[in-house]
């Protein structure tokens, strides 16, 4: 059996952790004005039950009036909130362009693979009815989550209005749609972890081992899913009155900010996963929706998804 | 320039909610929607109980208006910050930016959807027509157009909510707090609170 080194091994996390880790030493460093003292100390407290925000108590009769009728410690989180939110405006279309601009070197550097199918009539079943209507269902709920959400910041141009207050409507209510569809490929996304693995019930939903690269990917798709459908539904739910707002305010402004965090990321990891899917490979679609793949095709692109097929007794 | 202004003697406040109760019947204001609201610290504590009245503070450098991703928020040349409603899609930001709390939002419909902001507008009214039935529906009435102040200022019965050019709310503010041997170099709740974090 062939041995492989430490580096091999673990590239695909140590080049995310590198990635991740520059940019965050930038937006952190540089970029952001959130004051991340009070930010950890403030989760701290969340963690016990706190959500109030204030973290000390009042040293003057004005600070506790300011506490009581407008929330505690403005220019910590606040701020940051109005920085992100107006350079999503701005800026955003610079995300993208750079992110496109990576997959386009690495296109250029790696080439496509485009496997050759000389038996297109010999197809092997990979997906079962189940896990197409969740993998569809993913499909659209994100894409109208992506068109929706960013019609926030896209409405700027269209001047606000009737369409642009629909679809903000629609992504709440898709957005608590998504909290099932999320849940189940979360799931299937913690598949390859050691004790769920023996677990047979795990082992039908999706068979199939993945490459760490991928796996990275379904990790962030977790764990940032998670933010989302977490911070969405609290935002949607927690909506303050005139009387509560000064208990709720600090809460929902951290609330928003992970919204928007885990959007950036959940966003980059699933532009990641189209290129790796059906750029840097060539694609097939109607596999998606048959839930058949031709046997060569997955002996070239996938030839762990066939072994594992093997191993279940499935072929 | 004429900058307008609410200031409220917390020394004076008595947690009446009148301002609350006129401002809401004036603009016809829907239930769950506060545009003012008074709240108590200490309550109960003999000497220590204080209230304020509080809604939008018309910011010089509104916040709200910077972060609005359909820039439905414009600043008249008196300092008055209104919005349009028919611009506004409902999403909230302006809550997370607003030090002050001041936007609000209804429940519409059977389903209780969030419907579009509404806050104090300082009884200006909005874009449209000056003193027109649409601008009434949508944003109350507009008693600066008609010479007013508005009228949580002009009926609170102990003169604590006071509203006007600025710099004549000033002079009452140090007036006041002189009178009581107090510092009159801080300034009211909320004059600094976007600026200081205080």
């Amino acid at each position: 059996m062939e041995s492989k080194t430490f580096w091999e091994c673990n590239k695909a996390y140590i080049l995310t952790a590198l990635g991740l880790g520059v940019v965050g030493f930038v937006f952190v460093g540089f970029m952001m004005i959130m004051d991340w003292g009070y930010l950890i100390q403030y989760t701290m407290h969340m963690m016990i039950g706190d959500t109030s925000g204030v973290l000390t108590a009042p040293a003057s009769e004005l600070e506790q009036m300011v506490n009581a009728a407008f929330g505690p410690a403005y220019n910590s989180v606040a701020p940051e909130i109005i920085r992100a939110s107006n350079e999503r405006q701005e800026y955003i279309w610079y995300v993208f362009f750079a992110e496109i601009m990576i997959f386009v070197f690495l296109y250029v550097k790696n080439g496509r693979l485009t496997p050759t199918i000389t038996r297109p009539d010999d197809m092997v079943q990979v997906l079962t009815p189940f896990q197409r209507t969740v993998i569809w269902l993913n499909i659209g709920m994100i894409l109208m989550l992506v068109l929706t959400g960013f019609n926030i910041t896209w409405s700027l141009r269209s001047d606000g209005g009737d369409l642009p207050r629909l679809l903000r409507e629609f992504h709440e209510l898709t957005g608590l749609a998504w909290i099932g569809v999320w849940l189940v490929f979360t799931v299937i996304a913690a598949k390859d972890l050691k004790g769920w693995r023996k677990n047979t019930l795990f082992r039908h939903i999706l068979p199939g081992s993945f490459k760490p690269s991928k796996r990275v990917i379904w990790f962030f798709y977790a764990a940032m899913g998670a933010g989302l459908c977490f911070s969405g539904a609290m935002i949607i739910t927690l909506h303050p009155s005139s009387l509560t707002h000064a208990d709720v305010i600090q809460f929902r402004r951290v609330l928003l900010y992970l919204h928007f965090g885990a959007s950036v990321l959940i966003m980059f990891f699933i532009l990641d996963f189209v290129y790796a899917s059906a750029i840097s490979v060539k694609g097939y679609l109607k596999g998606l929706w048959t839930g058949s793949y031709p046997r060569e095709y997955l002996e070239q692109v996938a030839p762990d998804v066939l072994e594992d097929l093997k191993k279940a007794g499935r072929q | 320039m004429t900058r307008m202004k609410f200031y409220c003697d917390d020394y004076r406040c008595i947690d009446c909610n009148g301002c609350v109760v006129a401002c809401k019947e004036a603009h016809e204001i829907p239930v769950g929607v506060n545009r003012r609201r008074v709240i108590t610290i200490n309550e109960g504590i003999e000497g220590k109980q204080k209230s304020l009245s509080v809604a939008c503070m018309h910011c010089s450098d509104a916040p709200c208006q910077k972060v609005c991703p359909t820039d439905c928020f414009y600043i008249r040349t008196d300092g008055i910050v209104l919005h349009d409603k028919d611009k506004c899609i409902g999403c909230g930001y302006c809550l997370y930016a607003c030090p002050f709390g001041a936007p609000q939002f209804g429940h519409e419909g059977i389903f209780g959807v969030k419907g579009v902001m509404d806050k104090c507008t300082f009884c200006a009214g909005g874009p449209d027509d000056t003193l027109s039935e649409t601008e009434f529906e949508h944003y109350g009435q507009n008693r600066i157009a008609e010479g007013k102040i508005p009228m949580c200022a002009s009926m609170c019965s102990t003169k604590a909510l006071i509203a006007g050019d600025a710099s004549e709310v000033d002079k009452i503010y140090e007036y006041r707090t002189a009178k009581r041997g107090g510092n009159t170099s801080l300034k009211p709740y909320g004059w600094e609170a976007y600026n200081n974090g205080k």
